[in-house]
């Protein structure tokens, strides 16, 4: 078989295209992949979605849900990293046990998770640090994600401060451990874990046992999952079974190796000099994505069209979403929704026009944020060897008729 | 009598589930190539994660691909010996490689 025709196989079997020849050696960015079809295969709790892998599962959203503020619970993201996840988990039997530098080690059940502690909701997008990883050349080695490692839900549950607050934090505590449940094959793996700064909690910082009013899906971490609004999303362990207080930061595979980017001002490097200092990935930068229309997509000649989209960032909140129709040459305004979900979650925003000329017409979203940061233009984001970050302009082509 | 099994009911769902039972995560069936050192490729990296991790990655540089594969060694503690590491190595170049060193 060709390789060619392989490669049309895979994207027909698996729904997840793969990637074409590489371009430039140089370190360059570009708009990601965006022609990857939905699989046919439904995970659990999930409509059929792209879909990279099965063990461990790895599904992404695709581009046309991105028009409502929230997500739906089952078309919402999956990323995984071990290959074996608990299957079966009895939210009866089911805890969380909180050890290490406390007064009093606790086991909390999801009955007391839900009964003894105040019940807080907070709206919050979650982003893998690595989505839309597909836009930079040479490929940065990892999931090759398109534009839809991303959601935005509300979450309910109970704040970690009040936890921490019940078993009572030793002096001298520093630092936190959350775990995940998942398991690697070899014993020897690290586990999942992530380790915060006691400093990192804010009243925002929650372990959610709901989503958009229905329990976590289990692939999104059921029964709990850390919530940590503004940061990308190997920070929001999954299947929390435990979290350990320490006056140590331990060096972990996740946050000193695998989701780092080079610590310098630009977070920048070139494939042939890779930057000898990194930094783990952290606060997400501002971002926006049109899901409505999208790449190919036919508009009617002089009928109204309304753009849609979401943007977001870590937290400064957004201040508005501009669209060009002409190249990015000029810039207007869009509609912003209320924004009363928060400044965690997205804000939706729509630009309403008449197409006026036949044939390809070019569609560019950039966001601002209330910083004052604007995405840049795709080309001129800066490579980075783990793909973190991308928030370029992005830019849908579709044919006016 | 009605309202009262109502009650109860309400005061039993918070622990009811969505999903009550064992989670089935379906199998995909990934196309995958038949050749030298495949045999090696099943036992040492499926054993981790499926055939779309390698697809997902396009073709690559042989360099690329000894550094996963090292990766997995060093970062993920695979029990790869360094025969067996070349092995995967040129099968991944062989089959995913776009014919440069570096």
């Amino acid at each position: 078989m060709e390789r060619r025709e392989f490669f049309k196989k895979a994207a027909v079997t698996a729904g997840a295209a793969a990637l074409g020849t590489t371009a430039a050696e140089a370190g360059v960015t570009h708009q990601p992949m965006d022609n990857r079809k939905v699989s046919n295969i439904a995970f659990p709790e999930k409509r059929p979605l792209i879909t990279y892998s099965d063990r461990p599962p790895l599904l992404e959203t695709p581009r046309e849900v991105f028009t409502s503020a929230l997500t739906p619970n089952d078309q919402f993201f999956v990323r995984w990293h071990m290959p074996d996840i608990p299957t079966y988990i009895d939210p009866d039997k089911f805890t969380i046990s909180v050890n290490g530098m406390v007064k009093k080690e606790l086991k909390i059940s999801l009955k007391e998770l839900k009964e003894d502690y105040e019940q807080v909701e907070v709206a919050a997008v979650l982003q893998c640090g690595g989505n839309s990883r597909s836009a930079f050349s040479p490929t940065a080695g990892g999931i090759q994600w398109g534009s839809g490692a991303m959601g935005c839900a509300l979450w309910k549950g109970v704040r970690l401060r009040d936890i921490l607050d019940r078993a009572g934090v030793k002096k001298g505590a520093e630092w936190l451990a959350v775990r995940g449940s998942e398991k690697a094959a070899y014993y020897e793996t690290p586990d999942f874990i992530r380790e915060l700064h006691l400093d990192e909690l804010d009243d925002h910082v929650i372990i959610a046992y709901q989503m958009n009013g229905e329990d976590l899906p289990y692939l999104n971490g059921f029964p709990v999952r850390l919530i940590i609004p503004g940061v990308y999303s190997d920070s929001w362990i999954k299947m929390i079974d435990r979290i350990t207080v320490s006056d140590k930061y331990e060096k972990l595979f996740f946050m000193e190796h695998a989701y780092v980017i080079p610590d310098n001002e630009c977070e920048c490097e070139t494939p042939e000099k890779k930057f000898p200092k990194t930094k783990p990935i952290y606060r997400m930068n501002v971002k926006s994505i049109i899901g409505y229309p999208a790449n190919g997509d036919k508009l009617t000649l002089k009928s109204q069209a309304v753009i849609r989209g979401v943007a977001f960032d870590g937290g400064a909140g957004i201040k508005k979403v501009e669209i060009s129709l002409d190249g990015g040459k000029s810039w207007d305004e869009a509609i912003l929704d209320s924004g009363k979900l928060g400044r965690y979650a997205y804000r939706t925003f729509r630009y309403s026009f008449k197409p006026k000329k036949l044939g390809k017409l070019q569609i560019m979203a950039r966001a601002t944020n209330k910083l004052g940061e604007v995405q840049p233009l795709a080309k001129d984001i800066k490579w980075n060897h783990g793909g973190y970050k991308y928030n370029g302009i992005d830019v849908v082509t579709v044919e006016v008729v | 009598m009605k309202k009262l099994v109502l009650i109860a009911l309400i005061a039993i769902s918070p622990m009811m589930a969505q999903v009550k039972e064992k989670i089935e995560v379906p199998y995909v069936a990934f196309p995958v190539k038949i050749g030298k050192g495949f045999e090696t490729v099943q036992s040492m990296c499926l054993m981790c994660h499926s055939f779309g991790y390698i697809i997902n990655q396009g073709r690559q540089s042989r360099a690329f691909w000894k550094g996963k594969v090292e990766k997995m060694i060093v970062h993920f503690k695979a029990p790869i010996t360094k025969k067996d590491a070349k092995i995967i190595e040129d099968y991944l170049f062989e089959h995913y490689g776009n014919g440069k060193e570096k």
